[in-house]
């Protein structure tokens, strides 16, 4: 039992979701074959067929052997599916403090993790406290980093940063303890603390890429809060850190930028924003920046300079202005739903999967940030859970249209046959067989009583037997000359020596006599009961039939009462996909309006500028 | 643009590293709970109905393919024949030859089959040690009684041979 445990401890919804825990690479030791079924669909993230295939074999009872982890394991197949309240319902039953302690801490981990997922922060911060003590540190550190998050999300900040101070982090995750501990002292109003804390990370030294992007991330961070708190010169050196291929390097660059220019020294800003606005991309910074490069140089005095790339600008926003109201026009059309259906790859989904690329949507590239956003992600996933429902039901439908016309052959099949086989059970009528055998037990009765051993005599010897009777006579018969009283001895010799040989072999004979009627019995009755059950069959066949027919048409009830309901709760996700993606395009759209509003209005100040400084025309 | 710098501010020191940023709790998120748990019901209803109308336990078969380690054996595809005739042939791709490595089991067909014996013959074609092309089959005569009969073909590594081996048991 310990040892299924240990297996299932690693095997439940870790392998969708952990970043630490490696899935069961142990393999499971299968004594139903269909307990291990359910693995091979589990194993391969197929929640949807693993928990249908899972319930059947309960159904059936075929996991005598798995009782208790195919239990278990239905709770970690819900809780990956996304079926949150059944799973934490299901371990509520199954699972209490004094149960495996390991296994009690780790359903407590996804409980409290998809609770924080889903914004239930109360009843998340409720089981967080059901978790105990790993011995596996990096799950210690997963658990620290999600009860910091949870009481981030409570306003709990000093505590979220005190709970990861008295974290031991193994190798790999001391970097993602102390960002959070930064960023929850900073939202604790602990600003200098914080800032020692990120400050420290990010002069941290490492090789991977996933630590140097979270070291870039801590100095990005702490840049701009020192911007935001008024010390440029102190922003710009952590400014300085992020790395020029990182994935910030043009937040970093556009507030290098600002860093100078609030000190003052313009000719310094256009160093980055000009190779901002050099870069093809229309992401915020670099929108920013064809905003903020005629801004320097007007700081500068360069007033023609500035009327070029203001007229730049405008130009730039333009053109970016009529590709987003494409890319609006797209996602009101519905283009953008339909690119989500065609990348989706029809599998069943669940919670804890992640969605696909979504490169080919339209007006992805100004999606970017709505995209992977958590609340589009989880309303995607609705999405294409709701169709994979959608397609498993109409498929069913379909097929449950020909289980009609198999119960009908099979009807038919009946009805035609049913009258032949009725008149074969009467031919061979069990009770005739049995009275057959009850007059031959009668017989070896009386056998046995008598004993006379000719009563056993097998056919052949009985006609023998019989012939010496019939020469017998005839030789009596004869005169009495001495040849034929020769012939009359000889006859009686054989007589007696046949006699003598059925009598010396009786015992053998009446033992076997018995037990060829014992085997009979056997025979009669199995007959007996098999022509019973046939007899029962045929009477209830229709019975049967009319059953069936009962089944699919209730099947079918619940099939065509659920699908409206999901075809409703898909309209409504997509609704809500189309207006998140909206409500991103059209502030995007704002900004950008905002943009060349500002843009517009410093080109004509410049040239008033210039047409009241003659000197500086061209 | 003093704002969009706040803005920038706060989206990467307010939202958690590890976890995703919140998300208000929906009606519909409940909705979709709700009838994932209806669909899923229902499913199991219609399987077992399927299941009981075209493989009616009196005759139902099914033949079950497992594998033990399999370091000396590189599974690519199953060929099943009973009494002559081809009833599966399965190409395995890598996530289902890991699902049988980590102790899944994989129902590679069901049909139906008259009472008595029926000649089972298994194919199993794949690398060998080495990394050598192996195929192999393995017969057996299966006895089908009264309920639904179970085989399971076996992958199994000999350790003192350093061969696969390829066992068929009837449950």
């Amino acid at each position: 039992m310990r040892r299924a445990l240990q297996i299932l401890l690693l095997a439940i919804p870790l392998a969708a979701a952990g970043t630490v825990i490696a899935a069961a690479k142990q393999p499971q030791q299968v004594r139903d074959l269909h307990y291990g079924e359910v693995l091979f669909h589990f194993y391969q993230r197929d929640y949807f067929t693993a928990i249908t295939h899972l319930m059947a074999a309960q159904e059936q009872e075929l996991l005598r052997h798995h009782h208790t982890e195919a239990n278990l394991l239905l709770g970690g197949l819900q809780l990956s599916y996304g079926l949150l309240d059944e799973a934490d319902r299901h371990f509520s039953t199954l699972l209490t403090p004094d149960s495996d302690p390991e296994l009690y801490g780790r359903v407590s981990y996804y409980l409290t993790r998809i609770s924080h997922q889903r914004g239930f922060h109360d009843k998340a911060f409720s089981t967080l406290q059901k978790i105990g003590k790993s011995d596996d540190k990096a799950m210690q550190a997963e658990v620290a980093v999600l009860g910091a998050n949870i009481r981030m999300a409570l306003g709990q900040n000093k505590e979220a940063a005190d709970s990861l101070e008295v974290v031991k982090a193994p190798e790999g995750w001391e970097e993602y303890l102390r960002i959070n501990r930064g960023i929850a002292l900073l939202r604790a109003g602990e600003i200098e603390k914080g800032r020692a804390v990120l400050d420290n990370l990010g002069t941290a030294r490492s090789d991977s890429d996933e630590m140097k992007a979270l070291r870039d991330r801590a100095n990005l961070g702490l840049g701009y809060e020192l911007l935001r708190a008024g010390d440029p010169e102190k922003a710009r050196e952590f400014l300085n850190r992020v790395r020029l291929r990182g994935p910030f390097m043009q937040a970093a660059l556009l507030g290098a930028g600002w860093a100078d220019a609030e000190l003052g020294n313009y000719e310094n800003a256009l160093t980055p924003w000009l190779t901002l606005i050099q870069l093809a991309s229309f992401d915020p910074p670099v929108q920013e920046a064809h905003l903020a490069v005629p801004y320097a140089l007007t700081k500068l005095g360069d007033q023609q300079r500035a009327i070029y790339y203001y007229d730049h600008a405008i130009r730039y926003y333009d053109s970016e202005e009529a590709e987003l109201a494409h890319a609006i026009s797209s996602v009101e059309s519905g283009a953008l739903l339909s690119m989500l259906g065609q990348i989706d790859t029809g599998d069943s989904g669940g919670w804890l999967r992640s969605n696909s690329t979504l490169e080919e949507v339209p007006a992805g590239r100004y999606l970017i940030d709505v995209l992977s956003g958590h609340d589009f992600q989880e309303e995607l996933k609705n999405y294409r859970d709701l169709g994979f429902l959608q397609n498993v039901l109409d498929d069913w439908l379909e097929n449950t249209e020909i289980y009609y016309d198999m119960v009908d052959a099979r009807r038919q099949a009946y009805a035609q046959r049913a009258p032949l086989v009725r008149q074969r059970l009467l031919e061979a009528d069990a009770e005739t067989l049995g009275s057959r055998w009850h007059q031959l037990q009668v017989r070896l009765q009386e056998q046995t009583t008598r004993g006379d051993p000719l009563g056993l005599a097998s056919s052949s010897e009985k006609q023998q037997w019989e012939k010496l009777d019939s020469v017998q006579a005839r030789l009596r018969a004869l005169p009495a000359e001495p040849r034929f009283r020769d012939m009359l001895d000889r006859a009686t010799w054989l007589r007696g020596i046949l006699y003598w040989q059925i009598q010396s072999d009786y015992r053998a004979r009446l033992w076997g006599a018995r037990k060829q009627l014992d085997t009979l019995k056997q025979a009669v009755d199995e007959a007996a009961s098999r022509q019973q059950r046939l007899a029962g069959q045929l009477e209830t066949a229709r019975a049967g039939f009319d059953g069936y027919d009962a089944r699919i048409n209730a099947l079918r009830e619940r099939i065509r009462k659920l699908l409206p309901q999901i075809q409703t709760a898909r309209n409504s996700s997509s609704n809500r996909i189309q207006r998140l993606a909206r409500q991103e395009l059209e502030s995007r759209n704002q900004r950008l309006v905002s943009y060349r509003n500002q843009a517009r209005y410093a080109l004509a100040r410049a040239y008033d500028q210039l047409a009241g400084n003659p000197e500086a025309r061209p | 643009m003093k704002n969009w710098l706040r803005t920038i501010c706060s989206s990467l020191l307010l939202v958690p590293l590890l976890v995703a940023a919140e998300t208000q709790p929906t009606g519909l998120q409940d909705e979709v709970q709700n009838l994932k748990k209806q669909v899923l019901e229902l499913n199991r209803d219609l399987f077992l109905l399927e299941e009981e109308l075209l493989f009616p336990s009196n005759t139902q078969v099914s033949v079950f393919v497992s594998m033990d380690v399999g370091e000396f054996f590189q599974l690519d595809s199953v060929t099943v024949q009973i009494d002559g005739k081809e009833v599966a042939n399965y190409l395995y791709t890598q996530q289902e030859i890991d699902a049988l490595v980590r102790g899944g089991v994989q129902r590679i067909h069901i049909g139906n089959l008259r009472n008595g014996e029926h000649e089972l013959v298994a194919f199993f074609t794949g690398k060998g040690p080495h990394g050598r092309d192996y195929r192999r089959g393995a017969t057996t005569v299966i006895t089908k009684g009264l309920g639904p009969k179970y085989v399971e073909l076996k992958i199994v590594d000999q350790t003192n041979n350093h061969q696969p081996e390829f066992d068929v048991k009837e449950w």
